[in-house]
């Protein structure tokens, strides 16, 4: 097996909780904080860790905003990080086509 | 290496990706002030004799009113409370997705109510406000949890019943019977889908 694709895997993307969190905001515009939180049972702690790393690699864009005098949290996904997880998909099926081939 | 890890992980990616896209408000709050408004509708329409067609057509919209008011706050208040936007993506689609339906509901309500104002077009549309409202429900199922696809099936089940049963009986049954028609039919089935939710529902939907 050609080892390349695998080692061509975006590092930022790949660590799972990263790519949960990806995998969730590539389906939306945008999520708040606490949807991303409870719909991938993480803690307020590493769901906070992670978009800090995503946001420094550029693939995540937090907002802050108040609604109804309460601050609501929202976090999308940036053009860059669209890019990098199409990239990391179609990395995956090229790895998954050659476990296939005989 | 494992082989298998890349094709589990594109298995996980697709499932988090659809689970993000539902909405995932409680729906046990919702589905029973709909089920209590519409049975309590129901009753108020029987006792009143609100038995003019467009009298009839006018009553139900202003119940259709006061339950999508009342759905409003309740998911609002979820909203504020779990400090997430209340027009949010999944709630759009969702209304996407059940607008068509209601609208051809509403103009064939407002044509029985403002053009025809015959009592036997106004029986006719009691089991089409049923089929189609449940083809609403059933549209918007594809964003929200399955049980909503069922729900709708069993008001598009409803209706045709009621459409058959109207056709085979061949003239229409008294028309105050239209409000025990929806009553039964709108305030039942939601209150007994809310008390299912209330019961299934995760106690952490949000």
């Amino acid at each position: 097996m050609n080892p390349e694709p695998f080692l061509q895997l975006d590092r930022v993307i790949h660590e799972k909780g990263r790519l949960a969190i990806m995998s969730s905001l590539a389906a939306t515009p945008e999520l708040a904080f606490t949807e991303l939180r409870d719909s991938l049972e993480m803690t307020d702690g590493n769901v906070t860790a992670h978009i800090r790393t995503l946001q420094e690699a550029g693939y995540v864009s937090v907002t802050k905003s108040f609604q109804n005098n309460r601050s609501l949290t929202t976090c999308a996904l940036t053009a860059k990080g669209r890019k990098s997880f199409a990239d990391y998909i179609a990395l995956l099926e090229q790895i998954v086509q050659q476990t296939k081939k005989p | 290496m494992n082989e298998n890890w890349a094709a589990e992980n594109l298995k996980t990616i697709r499932t988090l990706m659809e689970r993000s896209a539902v909405y995932r408000r409680a729906l046990a709050p919702v589905t029973m002030l709909t089920g209590i408004v519409g049975l309590a509708a129901g009753g108020v329409g029987w006792m009143t004799q609100c038995d003019s067609p467009r009298r009839f057509i006018l009553f139900w919209f202003a119940v259709a009113g006061a339950s999508l008011a009342g759905s409003f706050v309740v998911v609002r208040r979820q909203a504020i409370r779990d400090k997430e936007s209340f027009w949010s993506p999944p709630t759009r689609r969702v209304a996407q997705a059940m607008l068509p339906c209601l609208y051809i509901g509403l103009i064939a309500g407002l044509m029985i109510a403002f053009v025809a104002d015959e009592e036997d077009l106004t029986w006719a549309l009691v089991p089409i406000w049923m089929a189609l409202y449940g083809a609403a429900l059933h549209a918007a199922g594809f964003f929200m949890p399955r049980g909503i696809k069922l729900l709708g099936w069993l008001f598009i089940i409803g209706g045709t019943m009621l459409m058959i049963g109207l056709a085979l009986q061949g003239s229409a049954p008294e028309f105050r019977y239209t409000h025990v028609a929806m009553g039964a039919v709108f305030g039942g089935l939601h209150l007994a889908y809310g008390i299912y939710l209330h019961f299934t529902e995760k106690k952490n939907a949000s």
